[in-house]
This record gives structure tokens, C-alpha cells and sequence, in this order.
């Protein structure tokens, strides 16, 4: 049998735009994936829209990156700006902070698991846009299906209570405008707590009675996919949900494992390299220190295949995300494969939704959430921060109380980057290697891998452009 | 799915001051709604940030539909939307060709169209072994479309990614091909505008626009944010200088918009009308998300003059 070339192009069911090129060939007898590139096929150029405006905006500008993760750009954006300011947040505005961006945590995490996620397992309602559908076969009785079904019904509603709870304090959801560097904009009032809480007990209803069962259930059909998709087995977290107003303690922990066991050791963004020579920019060099980057547009070029860099950490590819979180976290024991990922996402979700009660409780009633700050003349900071998809940072430069640059690094920048110098496959690229497909005409087995990472190709495709990289707090 | 078709134009006999629709309106729409076959809506995504669809999604009414579950099972027929369709590949770009082929649809953009690098700063999908880019196919399907709707600033003006130096050369809707356009304007679209507009279609109604496309009914028939504000210091308010102290006071000084923006704004997000939230409600300014000048060179945290002004 030839080897068959494949794309899938577009890749639905995630945010922005996506390719991914595979090759299949039969190996001891089964037909599987032998080769994939994933093909980033959108180029905005978000750190050239910050140069030169006040710093102030980066919250406001770097929301529009993504409006399934908005709230974690605009967060990380405010940490950026609260340290260049030599501030930290007071306890109301890093508890609203915490509360609106958790809110959107769940909104993305339903999101996911229902309406981008399930159609790969299921069909959906006999209509357009779930119909015609993929041709796939049913694993799941007419009961089950029926029953998840109506549950992808329902997520639809408990995703938009997501985004109701969290504009009770963000204002307006997707693309808040409360995120303010030194804090919040919002102050608390008794009734709006009492609001948040009822919608966020409905919610935690969801996530342990439905949610994570739902997982569990899909987990138990296909046992396989706990085999599939392993890739690198590398994970990385910059952790997320500052615990104290130093931001000394999160509720996700920083850390990174190589190779899917422990054990989890310190994040040092200073190791961190860009590489080029698969991606559609031109350099004099393929691999720096974003600090040292020197990145123009170019296409087309040869050998390159995307508009995504591939960022290693010591010179590894990473993956990130709710697993790296969870195992970093020490709460999965799990290992590295398609259904891991989609459980430690639901396990997520539900310690999520407890922390968030718990801040309710701690949130002082009508109280400025903001602390002063004035934008310095000249000062660099970083912040990093967790989207719901994995490590997110933001590296900003002030002169003159302008951006001098601006820098985000996505986690889908991680997930689903190209090639490197080295010749290593992206995370994803890797883990859609030795995936059987039983249909080359519709490899749906290569959309739940590619499914389980979460891709979100808005926050990924953008250059980063030259600048001083500084270490994490 | 007769009856809820029913509560639709129930919804829309209620909300018909509102939806500005007349008896006519609501006879016409019966019968487009009696039809087996809703009107077909392909949505293309461009440079955007998906933010607008999202929003779709947190649509709530307290009338038929309710939500966007029934707007997409009752009263439309969404042969593409990349974000949630089920078909993925070549396929889903089939069924994208094969529903512009069959019979006339509405054309939702959202997101601006990059013109650089040939347009392949974004490429949409692949068909026939060609990689369409979102120049392409906004001028492939929005020749024969019935109408084009812009859902989002980016669609309608450029929006952020056409802010500063543009770096992808991104034009919209308009200037790419010259055709008048419908925009539901706003960062991202507020899901009851869109809503509103495609049931205008649906009804082959007239939508007035102002100069810059919106439908009048939505935006300047609403006028600026800042004359009906609650924290306008008309009615007995003060001027905020401090994010600090600025529960109820006028955000003038911290960068509010209001007094250049138009829109139907007022605690209509996040909520069904005027019963959700707005930016401004929780002590925010405006940022002027609607308007053709968003996000333009000025700081959102100073006082706002629009350029044309200064």
C-alpha cells in the first residue's frame, strides 16, 4: 500500500485556523498515522497594534486575541502592568480578578468538552450544522447518545451562565473591560456575591453531576484513547489563581515535567528559545531568545509550513494545558493520551468551581478593587499567568509611558507549534503519530487527538516581535 | 417544531415595537417560517478573534426564541460555521459549496479580510486542492449572496486588527468588494443585534442604515451613551477622577467613550434586554466598541476626542 497524504483543512470544532497535514501508511498491520504537520493559517500581528500606545490598553487590546480566553489575556496583561507599576492588587481586586477569569475557565472547559469535543463521539441534533456529520462509528447505545445528546443541550445553557456570572463583575463577556492594571473595576456588592454564588452552585451542579461523569462514561467506551496521543509527554504550567495578594501562592502551581513523570521541577522562563525554520518568518538565525528575536513576515518560503514559531523550553517541545496543570497540581495520576486530557480538564473544572466559593467567602463587600499605580517612565515586567488551554505570557516593555514592545506567548504556541531545529515534531504533531485511522477518507481518530488539546489558533497565530525577555516572578 | 415556530413569532409580536415590525411584517414571516427549509446562513471567519460567535452563543430572550439552541434548530438553517459544525476537512468546505449552490443564503463575515501576503495571512480551508483565503471566499460568496451581514467591528470597519501600523493589510467587508453591507458593529456583536438583523432578512424587510452601514434601530436611534447614562452629571452625578472612587460617577476623565458612542447598550449584556449588564455598570468607560473609530491611536484611559476632532 503507497503512503496516503491527508489534510484536514479546515480543522473545525476549535477556535481560529487550523490545518493539519497527515501521511498514513500500514505498520504491523495496522493502518496509522506516520507523519503530521500542523499548519497555523492566520497572521494578525498583535504586538505591532500595542507599539507606541499606553501601556494602560494592553488589558483592553489583548483581550480581542481571543474571545474564547479573554479574561486571560486581559489578567495577564494587568499582572504585566501591576508589576511595571510596583504594585500588587488588594485583596478584592485580586479575588474579582480570580472570580471573572475562573468564570471563564468553566465557560471554556464546557465549551470544549460539549460543543467542539463531542460531535467526534456523537451525533448531533439532524439538522445543520451538526448534519451531515462524520461518519463514525457509534460506540455509544441509543440511550447514551440520546442522553449526551441533551446534556450538549444543556452545556449550552450552562457555558452562557459561565459568561452571566462572570459579567456580573466583568461588565460584558467575551472581551470585559474590568481587568485594570492595579486591580478591578468593579467593587462587590451583597446582592451581586449572592447572584455570583446561586449561578455558580448551579454550575458546580453541572461539572460534578454531569460533567465529569459525562467524561467518565465517554473514557470507559473508548479505553484506547488512553493509549492515543501520548506525543513528547512533555508538560509545562506557569500556574494560575494568585492565592495571596504577593501572588507568592496559586492554586495552580508553576511547574514542568519531562517526559510524563515526575518529578515537577521550577519554570525558568529565561531557557525558553523560538525557533523559526519551518515558520513563515525570516531571521538570520532559527533559533533565539525571544529577547534577541529579529521576525518579519515572510511568505512563502521554503520548507516553512506555518505561522507558527515553535517555542522549546531547554530546547524541548512542551505541551500545556489542564493535564500539565493537573499533574503538575499532583491531584492526576493519570498518564499522557486523548482521554487524559479530557479528564484531568473535568477534575479541573470541579477543584475550580470549590476555590470559587471558597474566594466568595473571603471577597470584602463594597470595596475599591483598586490600588493607584502610575506607569513608570521606563520598566520592563512579565506577566504569566494559565489560559484554560495552557501557559500564557505576556512580556512588556514601557519608555517614555509608551509600549516600547509587547510580547505574548500562547499556549497554543506551545501545543501545536511546527518543527524546530532540531527536527522535533510540535506536541501535537507528535502525539498524531501512531494513530491508527480506520478510514483515510475521514480520519475522525485524528480529530479527537487533535480535539483533546484544546487548540485555539486566534491566540496562536501572531508574531512575536523583538524585545527583552525577563524571568517569571 | 410548528409550535415553536409559533413562539417565534410570538417573541416577535411582543417584541415587535422594539424589532420595529408591523402586522405585515408578522404575516410575511409565518410564511417564510412555515416553510420546511429555514433561510440557509453560511458564517465565514476571518481575521477575527471568534470573540462575536461566542457572544451568538450567550444569546437569551424571554420569548421565543429563547436561545441561541432555538435560533439554530427553529430559525435558521447554519450550513457552515467553522466553530461548531460537526463535519470537519474538505467536507465541511463541500458542504460550505454545495449550500451557496442550492439556493440563495445570507452571508455572515466575521473578522477582517488580510490582504497581505496575497491574502495568505488567512487561509480558510482548502477546496479542490486549493487553499482558499478569506479574500477569496468573502468575494467568491458574497456575489451571489442574498444579503452580507458583518457581524463585529473587525467585519464592519477593520476593527482591532486594522489598528496601528495594520500589519496584515486588513480591509472590510466593503472595501474589499464594494457591496453594501449590513454591520452589527460592537467588540464583540451584542447576539441580539445579529439576531435582529438576520430576522429582518428573513422577512425581506428594508433596514435603514446609518452612514456607516449599522441598521439606525440598533445604534443611532438609541443616540449617545453618555446623554441617557446614569452617571451623566446632568442628572445630579459628579466626575470620577480615580478608578479608585468612581462607584456611580461619571467616568469622563478615566476614558469614557459615551459621549461618541451610539448604541443600545444599556444592561444588554450578558442578559435578555435590559435586564443584563454593561460595561459602564461595573464602574468601567465606555470604550466606543461600535464605532468605525475603535480602537484608534488614543489611550483608553484619557480623555476621548476622536480624531476627526483634534
Amino acid at each position: 500500500m503507497p503512503i496516503i497524504t491527508a489534510s484536514i483543512d479546515p480543522v473545525t470544532r476549535i477556535e481560529g485556523h487550523l490545518k493539519i497535514d497527515i501521511e498514513i501508511d500500514t505498520v504491523q498491520g495496522v493502518q496509522q498515522v506516520v507523519e503530521a504537520r500542523a499548519i497555523g493559517t492566520l497572521f494578525r500581528g498583535f504586538e505591532k497594534i500595542l507599539g507606541g500606545r499606553d501601556p494602560r490598553d494592553a488589558t483592553i487590546i489583548t483581550s480581542r486575541i481571543c474571545g474564547v480566553c479573554p479574561t486571560s489575556h486581559a489578567f495577564c496583561a494587568s499582572l504585566a502592568l501591576d508589576q511595571v507599576c510596583g504594585i500588587q492588587p488588594n485583596t478584592a481586586g485580586r479575588l474579582l480578578r480570580n472570580l471573572v477569569h475562573g468564570a471563564c475557565f468553566l465557560e471554556s472547559h464546557l465549551l470544549h468538552f460539549y460543543l467542539l469535543s463531542l460531535p467526534d463521539y456523537i451525533d448531533g441534533p439532524n439538522m445543520a450544522p451538526w448534519m451531515p456529520g462524520l461518519a463514525i462509528e457509534k460506540r455509544l447505545d441509543p440511550a447514551t447518545s440520546a442522553l449526551l445528546q441533551s446534556h450538549y443541550v444543556e452545556a449550552i445553557t450552562m457555558r452562557r451562565l459561565c459568561h452571566e456570572m462572570g459579567a456580573i463583575w466583568g461588565g460584558k463577556l467575551p472581551h470585559t473591560p474590568a481587568f485594570i492594571g492595579g486591580g478591578f473595576t468593579a467593587l462587590a456588592s451583597a446582592e451581586q456575591i449572592a447572584d455570583f454564588r446561586a449561578r455558580l452552585t448551579q454550575i458546580r451542579n453541572f461539572v460534578f453531576e454531569t460533567y465529569l461523569p459525562d467524561v467518565e462514561r465517554l473514557a470507559g467506551l473508548y479505553l484506547e484513547y488512553f493509549s492515543i496521543g501520548r506525543g513528547h509527554g512533555n508538560l509545562m504550567s506557569f500556574g494560575v489563581y494568585e492565592q495571596d495578594n504577593a501572588g507568592q501562592v496559586r492554586l495552580f502551581e508553576p511547574g514542568h515535567i519531562e517526559n510524563g513523570e515526575g518529578p515537577v521541577a521550577s519554570v525558568n522562563s529565561a531557557v525558553i528559545q523560538e525557533h523559526i525554520d519551518y515558520s513563515w518568518y525570516t531571521d538570520s538565525a532559527s533559533a533565539r531568545h525571544p529577547a534577541d528575536g529579529e521576525t518579519e513576515g515572510q511568505y512563502p518560503k521554503p520548507g516553512a509550513y506555518t505561522w507558527l514559531k515553535a517555542p522549546r523550553y531547554q530546547d524541548l517541545p512542551y505541551e500545556c494545558g489542564p493535564l500539565a496543570r493537573m499533574k503538575v497540581h499532583g491531584t492526576y495520576s493519570g498518564g499522557v493520551s486523548v482521554m487524559d486530557r479530557h479528564l484531568a480538564r473535568a477534575r479541573e473544572a470541579e477543584i475550580l468551581v470549590d476555590a470559587m466559593l471558597a474566594w466568595l467567602d473571603e471577597l470584602p463587600e463594597e470595596t475599591s478593587a483598586y490600588t493607584p499605580c502610575t506607569i513608570p517612565q521606563t520598566g520592563q515586567s512579565a506577566g504569566m499567568t494559565e489560559a484554560p488551554r495552557g501557559a500564557l505570557g505576556h512580556w512588556l516593555s514601557v519608555d517614555q509611558q509608551k509600549i516600547a514592545r509587547y510580547q505574548v506567548i500562547t499556549p497554543t504556541c506551545w501545543t501545536v507549534s511546527p518543527r524546530d531545529t532540531m527536527n522535533q515534531r510540535g506536541p501535537l504533531e507528535e502525539a498524531l503519530v501512531g494513530t491508527p485511522i480506520a478510514d483515510a477518507a475521514m480520519p475522525v481518530e485524528a480529530l479527537r487527538v487533535i480535539h483533546s488539546v484544546d487548540p485555539c489558533l486566534d491566540c496562536a497565530t501572531h508574531v512575536v516581535e523583538p524585545g527583552t525577555l525577563t524571568s517569571a516572578s | 417544531m410548528n409550535i415553536s415556530r409559533r413562539e417565534f413569532l410570538k417573541y416577535c409580536g411582543i417584541s415587535a415595537a422594539t424589532l420595529g415590525l408591523t402586522p405585515v411584517d408578522l404575516k410575511a414571516l409565518a410564511a417564510v417560517l412555515a416553510r420546511p427549509d429555514a433561510p440557509t446562513v453560511l458564517w465565514l471567519h476571518g481575521s477575527s478573534c471568534t470573540g462575536c460567535s461566542v457572544s451568538l452563543l450567550n444569546y437569551i430572550s424571554d420569548t421565543s426564541p429563547h436561545d441561541i439552541t432555538e435560533v439554530l434548530t427553529q430559525s435558521i438553517n447554519l450550513a457552515f460555521h467553522p466553530t461548531i459544525m460537526a463535519l470537519s476537512g474538505e467536507a465541511s468546505a463541500a458542504a460550505l459549496h454545495q449550500a451557496a449552490e442550492s439556493g440563495p443564503y445570507v452571508l455572515v463575515v466575521e473578522g477582517g479580510i488580510p490582504t497581505a501576503f496575497d491574502g495568505h495571512a488567512c487561509v480558510v480551508y482548502s477546496y479542490n486542492g486549493h487553499e482558499v483565503t478569506m479574500q477569496e471566499a468573502v468575494q467568491h460568496f458574497s456575489a451571489k449572496a442574498a444579503a452580507v451581514i458583518c457581524v463585529g467591528t473587525c467585519a464592519s470597519y477593520g476593527g482591532i486588527p486594522h489598528a496601528g501600523p495594520n500589519p496584515t493589510g486588513v480591509v472590510n467587508v466593503r472595501e474589499l468588494t464594494g457591496r453594501p453591507t449590513i454591520n452589527i458593529s460592537g467588540c464583540p456583536a451584542n447576539p441580539a443585534w445579529v439576531i435582529w438583523a438576520v430576522v429582518q432578512l428573513i422577512l425581506g424587510n428594508q433596514v435603514p442604515l446609518d452612514s456607516v452601514g449599522r441598521p439606525i434601530a440598533l445604534y443611532h436611534a438609541h443616540g449617545l451613551i453618555h446623554h441617557s447614562c446614569p452617571r451623566n452629571p446632568a442628572v445630579g452625578g459628579e466626575e470620577a477622577t480615580s478608578f479608585a472612587d468612581c462607584q456611580g460617577k461619571c467616568l469622563i476623565n478615566l476614558g469614557c467613550r459615551g459621549p461618541f458612542t451610539e448604541a443600545k447598550c444599556e444592561n444588554c449584556w450578558n442578559g435578555k434586554e435590559g435586564q443584563g449588564h454593561w460595561c459602564i455598570g461595573v464602574n468601567a468607560p465606555c470604550h466606543g466598541c461600535v464605532e468605525p473609530t475603535f480602537p484608534g491611536p488614543q489611550s483608553f484611559y484619557e480623555p476621548y476626542l476622536p480624531e476627526s476632532l483634534t
